[in-house]
């Protein structure tokens, strides 16, 4: 019994103990305390942001997937506990965050200055519902056309200007050996759905959606790729896919592709990516699907920092989100390989990367026509909008099925999801 | 009398001792069931009025129809796999007495160790043609790019490889020690009447292993039916959301922590838990697996 | 003709005098089949193994059963130490705690239910029997959404004990312990000890426990392999990533590292592919380990020996 007794006290000893551990004390000196959840590209800011604010602000950070943001934040609410003071996610995150039945966004109009927010320009538009701003840009991630400076003089092409030169240009290539691109993932939404302005998540009413893949603007797209894939000249497979980086990217094989402002850095010249040699890879406009404004870029990533509306220091958390944002130090930094949303970060920005011997070209230029002609036609909605490509339309490419097919099988998916998240659909 | 009061006395005691174990059972297994069961028919963000609409809502999902045939697809596969592998492999095992015995038993569980996320990090070295081991073998079988393998028909092939050597061993084992139990006697009798290893084997042990095979089924079943870890990992790697809500599971998941339907996440939990205990119930009492223990069938 | 003699067997004279050749042959390939199957299970782990002796280039580049250095073992383990000053060992230290607690908690609770179960007059025997047998045979993972909102109406999410009392409920421990005392030990022994006069608890701790090391080994085995790779339960109920347990870690750096999602940025991040396969080594190890010491075990016993037969 004495023994019993003894083993039962030493277990809820343990417990007891282990709570204690875990209960985050409020700092005892009265600084505010913050943490930030951030994704790994963006920890060296986070880092510098720990180090900067020592002494006047405890900063955490916690790193997390990306793809996570949203189910995290989720659980947090349900738990009425945890949540994070500021988070890095998509804009789609922070649609969802800011309606009232998730409530974790802070409404960032007061908290930050004005000045800030004319810095941004139209950079911070995803962030704007109804006249109120929930959340900081924190990159522009519009499509350019990245090619190959040696290839295309070796073959002897010219920098396509529109999507038909693009296309015809691409045809060129065929029994060359070189690739006009991987398509097979979310890029092919970014490079040609999107900018061709094909309506997917086009917010016609407040809580209505417009997906309508019979679109001419959607049809007009499998109309002008499927012949190039058939002709084997882009590839279905993924661009980060390791058969395609292998056989393809890594042996300097691909001529050109679509591809957002932060793929030179991030995708193209690294190491263990693409590895495509220094002096090779110039930024072109985007090619435009028609004329007059009918040239708008698709965008690939550029993230978000949403404030949390439980914050226990609003300002502290809103003044980091700031900073992770705008600071030079993230404009300057080696690891930012993302175009800053911010305009004077961004001005930092082009300083060093239109002088990267790298490039063939000044990249600048390219990025900097696009990044103000991001389609607005889909807009950031609440159903998982991005994370059904991996389930559908991405895989319908993988597996070979035609764009057509492809298209249909996302969209009715997502006109299935939409009412899930309290949106009435229209499909025509 | 006096044996009255110390069958009172037992009681006070037997209570006591069952106590800390029945408080951890209402705890964390009844008393989820009830939530399940509250929450299920609460209002939900697609229907506030709640109620049993829930259910048809959850059903009428498009996620739904994909997951369970997934899922089904995977049980179909993985359980017979499971079956006659630990099967064939435990009678092999028995027949091979002797010092190379006990070291094959280890080399086998030694897959067990390796769940969860050292599951899909191997599997994805395994499979990737440019990386794999087994790379002349899937080039034989015409299999020259990951995607060819690591696309919606594979998948449920994939998550049964990695099930299947997480669970085998450990069950090959077990199964092993259930043959070894058999008595000399039987065998020898067999053995006597002019039967041969083969015959030995099929005749007679698979017939007396039969009910812990069923037990192992069952289990197998139950676990299959909930898979997860596995489809949710890899979403979130090289192939990204390839396998998002690729399960019922996952669904539920996701309904209750994306989509911000937790009514119809317990409702789905509820409709799995209801298919799990009817495997438990006939396991129970349609099978003679716990006969003699007081609750089987008579 | 010798595939014919294994396969269709007969008692004549004539067949009986093949079975020679056949049961050579036939053992040939019984060998052949259990080797094949030992060398699959087992080049997974030594790939496993060999993996972060090499840089993440020399891993896609080289042969998958080449050797790396040893050095290249500490920096890899450095890599892993980098991500968010060294959280790693917070990792394992939880795991090793979190264990622990599930393996004490449970196999007490488990013994002291069966043997109330197998020796008192306790109420509802059959009912509370047939419950039990019902959550062995469920899953954990199948309650696993509503134990989370069970777990934040109560304030323990996020909170370690949240996670070692779900994992603590261990009903198959409690019916391995009911079959142990009401069949290994002869209830003679409970009778006898009774009748001098003991109480329920006297018999308990004097006859049962002692007469229990082995029904001990298998609770713990059990409870000790089902805790340490805990992942789903963990992955809900815990929020913060001081908190995680390896399992749970492992699968954070897994989705949100570049080893295997490029996206996630390989110039900002040390952790690679060796890195990932170096932590899923120390995931894998202690159970191995557990695993290989305890299979004495498990040859004559869990379902043979516990379930009467």
């Amino acid at each position: 019994m004495k023994r019993l007794a003894v083993a039962l006290v030493a277990v809820v000893a343990v417990g007891v103990a282990l709570t204690g551990c875990s209960s985050g004390a409020p700092s005892s000196s009265g600084k505010p305390s913050i943490l930030i959840w951030a994704d790994t590209p963006r920890i060296p800011q986070a880092t510098e942001y720990q180090k900067e604010m020592k002494g006047k602000v405890d900063v955490k950070i916690e790193t997390i997937a990306q793809a996570d943001a949203q189910t995290k934040i989720s659980l947090a609410n349900r738990a009425k506990k945890g949540w994070p003071d500021i988070i890095f996610g998509a804009p789609a995150d922070t649609a969802q965050f800011k309606d009232p039945s998730n409530g974790y966004a802070a409404d960032l109009t007061k908290l930050v200055s004005k000045k800030i927010f004319d810095g941004f320009g139209e950079g911070n538009s995803d962030c704007l519902y109804d006249g109120k701003y929930y959340c900081l840009k924190n990159d522009l991630a519009n499509t350019v056309l990245w090619y190959n400076t040696k290839i295309f003089a070796q073959l002897g092409l010219t920098v396509p200007t529109t999507m038909q030169e693009f296309a015809d240009t691409a045809m060129k290539l065929k029994g060359t050996g070189f690739s006009a691109g991987a398509y097979g993932d979310q890029l092919y939404y970014a490079a040609f759905l999107q900018s061709s302005e094909c309506p997917l998540a086009d917010l016609t009413a407040a809580n209505t959606v417009r997906i309508a893949p019979g679109d001419s603007k959607c049809t007009r797209v499998a109309k002008t790729i499927q012949p190039l894939l058939d002709a084997g000249v882009i590839d279905k497979r993924s661009p980060f896919d390791a058969g395609f980086i292998k056989d393809v990217a890594a042996q300097d094989k691909v001529a050109m592709t679509i591809g957002p402002s932060w793929w030179g850095d991030f995708v193209i010249r690294p190491q263990a990516s693409w590895n495509v040699p220094a002096g090779e890879i110039a930024a072109a406009n985007m090619p435009a699907w028609g004329t007059g404004k009918d040239n708008k870029s698709g965008a690939y990533g550029g993230g978000v920092f949403t404030v949390s509306s439980h914050s226990k220091f609003p300002q502290a958390a809103a003044d980091a989100a700031v900073w992770m944002t705008t600071s030079n130090w993230m404009a300057t930094a080696a690891t930012t390989p993302t175009f800053p949303a911010y305009g004077p970060a961004n001005k930092l920005w082009e300083a060093r990367i239109s002088k990267d011997a790298y490039y063939a070209n000044n990249v600048y230029t390219a990025m900097a026509a696009g990044a103000n002609n991001i389609s607005q036609v889909d807009r950031p909605v609440r159903f998982p909008f991005n994370a059904q490509f991996g389930a559908t339309l991405s895989a319908d490419i993988n597996n070979g099925k035609s764009l057509s097919v492809a298209l249909d099988d996302y969209a009715k998916s997502i006109q299935g999801l939409a009412p899930q998240s309290g949106y009435k659909v229209v499909t025509k | 009398m006096a044996r009255s009061r110390s069958s009172r006395r037992s009681l006070l005691a037997g209570s006591i001792m069952f106590a800390p174990y029945l408080i951890l059972l209402l705890l964390f297994g009844i008393w989820p069931i009830i939530q399940a069961t509250i929450t299920s028919i609460g209002p939900s963000i697609v229907n506030p009025a709640g109620g049993l609409q829930n259910f048809a809502d959850v059903v009428a999902d498009v996620r739904f129809l994909p997951a369970l045939m997934n899922v089904v697809v995977f049980l179909l596969l993985y359980v017979p796999i499971m079956i006659i592998v630990v099967s064939v492999m435990s009678l092999l095992l028995d027949t091979v007495q002797g010092r190379w015995n006990l070291p094959l038993r280890l080399t086998y569980i030694v897959p067990a160790s390796m769940t969860g996320a050292t599951a899909v990090l191997i599997w994805y070295f395994m499979l990737e043609p440019s990386l794999s081991p087994y790379q002349s073998a899937l080039h034989a079988l015409g299999i020259t790019q990951g995607n060819q393998i690591w696309r919606q028909g594979g998948l449920a092939w994939i998550f049964v490889a990695m099930a299947f050597f997480v669970g085998a061993g450990n069950w090959i084992v077990v199964q092993y020690g259930s043959l070894q139990s058999i008595s000399e006697d039987v065998l020898e009798a067999a053995r006597i009447d002019g039967a041969n290893a083969w015959q030995i084997g099929w005749r007679i042990k698979l017939p007396l292993i039969r009910k812990y095979l069923v037990y192992m089924g069952i289990l197998v079943f139950a676990a299959g039916l909930q898979v997860f870890v596995e489809p949710q990992l890899i979403s979130g790697s090289v192939y990204t959301g390839i396998a998002k809500d690729w399960s019922l599971n996952q669904l539920s998941y996701d309904l209750a922590f994306q989509s911000n339907n937790l009514a119809g996440s317990a409702a789905l939990s509820l409709m799995l838990l209801v298919v799990c205990i009817i495997a438990a119930i006939v396991v129970i009492f349609r099978t003679d697996f716990f006969e003699g223990t007081g609750v089987g069938k008579k | 003709m010798t595939t014919e003699s294994i396969v269709l067997p007969g008692r004549g004279e004539g067949i009986v005098r093949t079975r020679g050749l056949g049961a050579v042959t036939g053992r040939v390939v019984v060998w052949i089949v259990l080797a094949v199957f030992g060398i699959l299970s087992i080049i997974p782990m030594i790939w496993l193994i060999l993996a972060p002796s090499k840089t993440g280039q020399q891993l896609n580049d080289n042969p998958p059963f080449s050797f790396g250095s040893f050095e290249q073992y500490g920096a890899t383990w450095n890599n892993l130490l980098s991500q968010n000053d060294g959280i790693i060992l917070k990792w394992m230290a939880n795991s090793v705690t979190y264990t622990a607690s599930i393996v004490v908690i449970s196999c007490v609770t488990a013994v002291l239910a069966g043997y109330a179960l197998a020796a008192t007059t306790l109420p509802f025997k059959r009912v509370l029997l047939i419950i039990t047998l019902i959550a062995m045979i469920i899953p954990p993972v199948a309650l696993v959404v509503p134990l989370f909102v069970e777990i934040s109406a109560i304030g323990l999410y996020d909170n370690p004990v949240s996670v070692i009392l779900t994992s603590s409920f261990y009903p198959f421990g409690v019916f391995l312990a009911y079959i142990y005392f009401s069949t290994s030990i002869p209830t003679e022994l409970y009778e006898a000890a009774k009748v001098d006069g003991a109480g329920e608890f006297t018999t308990f701790f004097r006859i049962a426990l002692p007469l229990s090391k082995g029904l001990f080994g298998m609770l713990a085995f059990f409870s000790f392999s089902a805790a340490w790779v805990n992942y789903f339960l963990p992955y809900v109920l815990l929020q913060s990533q001081e908190n995680f347990n390896l399992s749970v870690g492992l699968g954070f750096l897994f989705t949100s590292s570049p080893a295997l999602n490029p996206l996630n940025g390989a110039q900002q991040s040390l952790i690679g592919r060796p890195e990932i396969a170096l932590a899923s080594l120390f995931l894998a190890i202690p159970i191995l380990i557990v695993f290989i010491a305890s299979s004495r075990l498990l040859v004559r016993g869990v379902l043979a020996g516990a379930v009467k037969s």
